[in-house]
This record gives C-alpha cells, sequence and structure tokens, in this order.
C-alpha cells in the first residue's frame, strides 16, 4: 500500500510543521507581550523579528502541504477528516499570529526604543527574553546582529508582511472549502492534564509566590494535611497517656 | 475560519471608550522617573520584584497632577484599575484602588484594554487550559463552568487551544522565576477585567453588541444645528437693544403705567380706558401703533383704525382678505371647506366682488391648493398681501388724517395719587370684571355688524361713495 504509506507519511509531515508553527506561535505571543515594558530592548525587537520570519515561513510550508494534501480527490473520507481538523488547527494558529503581528506593529510605534522621553512601562519584568525566543528558533543561544535603527525599519516590513499574511488568509479561505465547526477535536477536556505531569518542582513554587491571598484550590489539599497531622498528634498523645499510666501503675 | 468582521461594527459605537487613549497618556507619565510614581520592590517568599506601588502614591500623584483633591483622585485611580491599566497585587479580584500601602503594578501595554482588539474567547480558552495545568484541575468554580462551556461550542478547536495551551505554558517556564511571577500575574488580572468573576461589574462592559448605531437621529440632529445659518452676535444684540429701548416706557414693570396699574392700586380705570374697543385709546396705545405694523394689526382697535382708513382709500380687501384668512387658519375644522369656498368666490375669483391684487405665481399655487383645501391653503397670499400692506398702506396710514384724528383725540390720563386710605377704599370695592363669555359675545356681535356694514362690493363703490360722505360722522366712531 504505497499510497496510504504516502499519505501516513503526508500526515507525520503536516503534525510535525504544525507543531513548529504551534511552537513558534506560542513564543511569538509571550514576546509580543514584553513590548513596551521594562524588559523591552532592541534584542527582543530582533528577536520578535526573526521569530515572526520563521513563523512565515513555516506558515508557508503548511499551506502548500496541507492544500495540495486537501485538494487530492482520492483521499478515504477518515484522511479527509484528520487534514480537515489539520487545517482547522493551521488556520487558528495564523489568526493568532496575525492579531498578534498587527499588535506587535501598533505598540512598537507607540513604543520607539531611542527617544529618551518616552518611557517604558515598569511591568516589573526585567528579565531578557532569550530563552523563549531560542525555544522559538530551535537554537541554543541566539546571535543578535542588528543595528540600532530596528525598531523604525523593522516595522516598515512587518507592515508588509501583515499585509502579505492577510493576503494569504484570504486566499486560503477562497480556494480550501473547510468547514471548521464540522471537524470534531480528538482531545477531550482536561487533556492537557495528562502529558504534562512532570510538571516540576519551580512550578509548584511559582504557585505559591503568585496567589497572596488564601487558596481556595489549595484548602482542600492542606485540610487534609492538617487533619492527618491533628490524627498522629493524637495517637501519639494516647500512646504517650497509656504508657505513662502503665510506668506509674506498673 | 471564524467570521471576522461582524464584530467590529458594535465597536465603533461605543465613545466612551475614548478614555482609553487619554488613559494610556496618563500611564505614560506615571513611567517618568523623575515625574512619575515612586515605585518598590515587592517581597516575596523567595523573589524580589521591582515596579510596585502603593495606592496611596497612585492617589498623590494623580492628586498633584490634575490639581484635583483625594476623593477625586481615588476615583480616577479606580477607574484605571477597572479598565485594567494598573493591577492590585493583593486581592486581585476587586478591582478598586485602595488609597493605603497597598500594592499595584503596571499592566503591559499587550493587555491593555483597547478597542480594536476584541477579547477573543479562543484566548480566554487557553488561558484556562493553562491555569488548568497550572492548579493540577482545580479552577474556580465560575472558571470551570466558563471552560466546560468553551469545550462545549468550541470544540472544533479544542485540539488547537490545548496544543496551543501546551506549548504557551512551556514557553513561559523558559523565563526566570520573577518574570514568569509577573507575567501569571498580569495575565490574570488581564482576564479578571475582561471574563469578570460571578457578582463584580467589569469597567469593559459596554452593554449589547450593536448593528446600528443608537445616536443616528442625535448625530443628524446636531449635524443640522451645526448648519444652521448663524447671525453675529453684535447684530442680534442690536436687535435686542434696539426692541428694549423702544418698549421700555410701555412696559408696566419697567415704567408705571396711567393712570395707575389696577395690580397695585385696585383701581380699575387703566383697564377700562384700555378695553378693546374703547372710543378714545390712550396715547401709549397709539404710539405703540406706530412701532410696527404687527402692533397695529394684533390691536383690536388699531385694526379698526386701519379698517376705517382703508375703506376711505377703497383697499378695504386686503385687510378683510388677510382676516378671513386667519379666521380660516384658526377657525373650527368642519366649516374649513365652505370658508376656503367662500374666499375664493369673494376675494380670489375672476371677478370676484372684492378681488385682491396678488401676483400671477402666488395666484396659481393658491388656486391648486384650494382643490385640495387645507388649514394653510392661503398661506402664500396671505403673506403676500400682508406685506403689501405694510409696505404701502401702513406707511400712508401713519400720515394720512384718520391716524392724525386718532392721536389728538387719545387719551392721556394723569397719574392717580392715593393716599393709604383711599388705597384700602379701593381694595374694599373690588369686584371682579367683564366675564369673559360676556366680552366673547360683544366680540361676535362686533364682527356681525362689520360683515353687514362693510363694502361688499367694488362695483358698487362709486354709489356708495356718495352715501358716505353723508354718513362720514357717525361712521367715524
Amino acid at each position: 500500500m504505497p499510497v496510504d504509506w504516502g499519505a501516513d507519511m503526508g500526515k507525520d509531515e503536516c503534525k510535525t510543521m504544525l507543531d513548529a508553527l504551534n511552537k513558534v506561535t506560542a513564543c511569538y505571543r509571550h514576546l509580543v507581550s514584553a513590548l513596551g515594558s521594562t524588559s523591552d530592548s532592541q534584542n527582543l525587537r530582533e528577536e520578535l523579528k526573526k521569530t515572526r520570519k520563521k513563523a512565515q515561513e513555516l506558515a508557508v510550508a503548511n499551506r502548500t502541504k496541507l492544500t495540495a494534501l486537501l485538494k487530492d480527490k482520492s483521499i478515504s473520507n477518515d484522511d479527509r477528516a484528520e487534514y480537515e481538523r489539520l487545517w482547522v488547527l493551521f488556520t487558528s494558529s495564523m489568526e493568532i499570529l496575525e492579531v498578534d503581528m498587527k499588535r506587535s506593529l501598533e505598540i512598537g510605534q507607540s513604543f520607539p526604543l531611542k527617544v529618551p522621553t518616552r518611557h517604558f512601562i515598569q511591568t516589573g519584568m526585567t528579565g531578557s527574553t532569550t530563552t523563549v525566543a531560542a525555544r522559538a528558533m530551535s537554537v541554543q543561544n541566539m546571535k543578535y546582529e542588528a543595528d540600532a535603527s530596528i525598531d523604525t525599519a523593522d516595522l516598515k516590513d512587518l507592515e508588509t508582511e501583515i499585509a502579505q499574511v492577510d493576503q494569504m488568509m484570504e486566499e486560503m479561505e477562497m480556494k480550501v472549502q473547510v468547514a471548521p465547526w464540522a471537524v470534531e477535536a480528538k482531545q477531550e477536556a482536561g487533556a492537557e492534564l495528562k502529558s504534562t505531569v512532570s510538571v516540576g518542582n519551580s512550578s509548584v513554587g511559582v504557585i505559591s509566590v503568585c496567589e497572596e491571598e488564601p487558596k481556595e484550590g489549595g484548602e482542600g489539599e492542606a485540610g487534609l494535611m492538617k487533619v492527618f497531622a491533628g490524627i498522629i498528634f493524637t495517637a501519639v498523645l494516647l500512646i504517650a497517656g497509656i504508657l505513662g499510666y502503665l510506668v506509674i501503675n506498673l | 475560519m471564524t467570521i471576522r468582521n461582524v464584530r467590529d461594527h458594535g465597536q465603533r459605537y461605543r465613545p466612551r471608550m475614548s478614555c482609553l487613549k487619554k488613559m494610556e497618556a496618563v500611564v505614560l507619565e506615571m513611567q517618568d522617573p523623575k515625574t512619575g510614581v515612586k515605585s518598590q520592590t515587592q517581597r516575596l517568599v523567595i523573589t524580589t520584584i521591582p515596579h510596585a506601588i502603593t495606592g496611596e502614591d497612585i492617589v498623590e500623584w494623580i492628586a498633584n497632577r490634575f490639581k484635583i483633591d483625594a476623593a477625586e483622585a481615588r476615583a480616577m485611580g479606580t477607574m484605571m484599575v477597572a479598565f485594567g491599566y494598573i493591577y492590585p497585587l493583593q486581592d486581585h479580584k476587586r478591582l478598586i484602588l485602595k488609597p493605603d500601602t497597598s500594592l499595584y503594578r503596571f499592566q503591559t501595554p499587550y493587555f491593555w484594554p483597547a478597542q480594536q482588539w476584541p477579547v477573543e474567547d479562543t484566548d480566554y480558552a487557553i488561558y484556562l487550559a493553562k491555569r488548568n495545568i497550572r492548579k493540577k484541575g482545580l479552577l474556580e468554580l465560575h472558571e470551570q463552568e466558563q471552560y466546560n462551556n468553551l469545550h462545549k461550542w468550541m470544540n472544533h478547536k479544542w485540539d488547537f487551544i490545548v496544543m496551543q495551551a501546551k506549548e504557551q505554558y512551556r514557553a513561559g517556564k523558559e523565563r526566570k522565576k520573577p518574570d514568569r511571577v509577573v507575567f501569571d500575574c498580569q495575565e490574570r488580572a488581564y482576564w479578571v477585567v475582561h471574563r469578570p468573576p460571578p457578582g463584580t461589574i467589569s469597567g469593559m462592559d459596554c452593554g449589547l453588541e450593536r448593528m446600528v448605531d443608537p445616536n443616528q437621529e442625535e448625530i443628524i440632529f446636531t449635524q443640522q444645528c451645526i448648519m444652521r445659518p448663524r447671525v453675529k452676535s453684535s447684530v442680534s444684540i442690536g436687535a435686542l437693544v434696539k426692541y428694549t429701548t423702544t418698549y421700555k416706557q410701555h412696559d408696566p414693570f419697567l415704567y408705571p403705567c396711567l393712570p395707575s396699574n389696577p395690580w397695585l392700586t385696585d383701581d380699575v380705570t387703566y383697564w377700562h380706558l384700555n378695553m378693546p374697543n374703547v372710543e378714545n385709546p390712550t396715547k401709549m396705545r397709539v404710539e405703540r401703533w406706530t412701532f410696527s405694523f404687527g402692533e397695529l394689526l394684533s390691536d383690536p382697535r388699531g385694526r379698526a383704525d386701519f379698517r376705517l382708513f382703508l375703506k376711505k382709500e377703497f383697499s378695504g380687501e386686503n385687510l378683510a382678505f388677510w382676516e378671513a384668512c386667519e379666521d380660516l387658519k384658526w377657525g373650527a375644522a368642519a366649516t374649513m371647506q365652505e370658508k376656503a369656498q367662500q374666499i375664493y368666490k369673494t376675494f380670489l375669483a375672476r371677478g370676484a366682488p372684492r378681488w385682491i391684487n396678488i401676483d400671477g405665481k402666488t395666484m396659481e399655487i393658491t388656486v391648486k391648493g384650494l382643490s385640495h383645501p387645507h388649514r394653510y391653503v392661503l398661506d402664500a397670499a396671505q403673506t403676500h398681501i400682508y406685506m403689501l400692506m405694510k409696505k404701502d398702506s401702513y406707511g400712508r396710514y401713519l400720515k394720512s388724517p384718520v391716524f392724525k384724528e386718532t392721536q389728538k383725540k387719545a387719551v392721556a390720563p394723569e397719574a392717580h395719587k392715593f393716599s393709604e386710605a383711599q388705597l384700602e377704599q379701593n381694595a374694599k370695592k373690588r369686584r371682579p370684571s367683564l366675564s369673559p363669555i360676556i366680552l366673547r359675545q360683544q366680540e361676535e356681535e362686533q364682527k356681525a355688524k362689520l360683515a353687514a356694514s362693510g363694502p361688499v362690493d367694488i362695483t358698487q363703490v362709486m354709489s356708495k361713495l356718495a352715501q358716505k360722505k353723508a354718513t362720514e360722522p357717525e361712521q367715524k366712531t
């Protein structure tokens, strides 16, 4: 069945590419949320630029692949449903990417880097976003080579890129006839909890640090611990009392 | 593909969101290291995070900047918190500004409220999924409900939401601990503003989504107001000054009326002297007729005088027509048709007994309108005749012997000088004036007399002329 094997290959390829696009979109969103704040810097602008370019490459690659797959009339119904699901994943990613690009343009324009009278918002974030960008680009360390005028020069590129993305999405709407509401998700509610079991200790610390009011969610657990401790304590007391009684009596 | 542009329509018809741009400017001012709000460090269990500000510092800064008192500054600060520009670090669900040492922090521009970026449910779903991961499945009650709802109706995107939530969670972990804490607080604050917990009001609540602008009529009205022709204040004030100088002596509030104000002295001579059909009017009354043509016509005695003058000039039909038009305008609807026909027959038709002289165009319009008569069908003709009388006859009337005679015979009563005792006497002698019913009857009688005695036919006027000369002394009364 060379056809099926080819189709499986196509599906796997698609999935990996979509995962990559998904990762880049998530990282891009993180980076855009740092714009205009005290962790904004020339490096951040460069990171945004690079991440954006990568996202676009992935988007184009995904699109060509998926449109090719969907145009193929000889695929089975199950395959078709799967491709439609992947298509919905792709378009949702693109929508988020488009909005984030537009927002980064707007915020980038309102917060130019070099104007001394324009102060960044003191949000409390002071660290750099290198690691996030490195994750997006799938590299170990980021190299920075841009010049000082990146904030203004990049904005023009950004505008053209936004126009390109808009156009691409319109074309996609025209060419591919997929009804997104007809797609059934494979994951059920709460699926995100399953593969992130190994949450790690650091995030536990984060939870306790961010919540400064009494934890409603944690109360159940804490209460249980208290009851347990109480039981042990009373048990110890009882044993001590019994032993003492025995010692006195014996 | 989500339907994208429908929501935009609603956003444009929410003008009160124009405060957002102004608030952004204020927030930017607050960032200045020299003149902005003083910031402190927030000490948590393990980490320290800078850029925390106290509520009292915010209130003080706002009060100084805008020169307002503390209560108003607090209200303004609360607005900033309610919209999400500043978020509280303790008690994060209550979006108010407490003017004590409770800590706040500025929100990053990405999470600022903006009219052009509608808050998407997809983003909220991703946020809830992330929170689910963080809290290991123990969401708050309202969050859990929202989560279930979103899962139901956004089911087709659910894979994407899960994937994106996981990726965003992992991307968040790449940052250093303090930044991670800040980002979580920021995101949580953003969603408290835009998806408020039940029982709280959202500052971003704009009511129902509208497809049509509810203020459209008001907008048209105000646009027309702008386009209205405006009069220079020098002109309008000049007119006001002219009016007041002309009428000031005739105003009983400003000048004592002669002989005495009946309301003050209980002596009704003034009213008797100024009855509508008195034979000899007072000098003041006659003076008022010279102010404008409208004054002359609105005073029944003046109109009678004018009518007399026109009779002598043989142009009485103008005034008669004008009066007939007034009658039609203000009369009962039942008799309207009949009256209109009568007027046409008497004044407008060719060869009519009292034919009035109006220009061809007005005649055409009037005759056309008379086929379907209504109250104002003779308006054009009436205006024409009014202007004719005003420009032509009025001037001649004021120079005529009729008027001069009336002026000569006008009464100028002396001012009364009552003593206290006399005033008391007057007060005791107070009687109610003539009943309006009787007055109306008198009016009707007068009208009937006029209709019967007035010259009807212009063709017969020559023969009547001789008769008039004989009856002149009688007619003068």
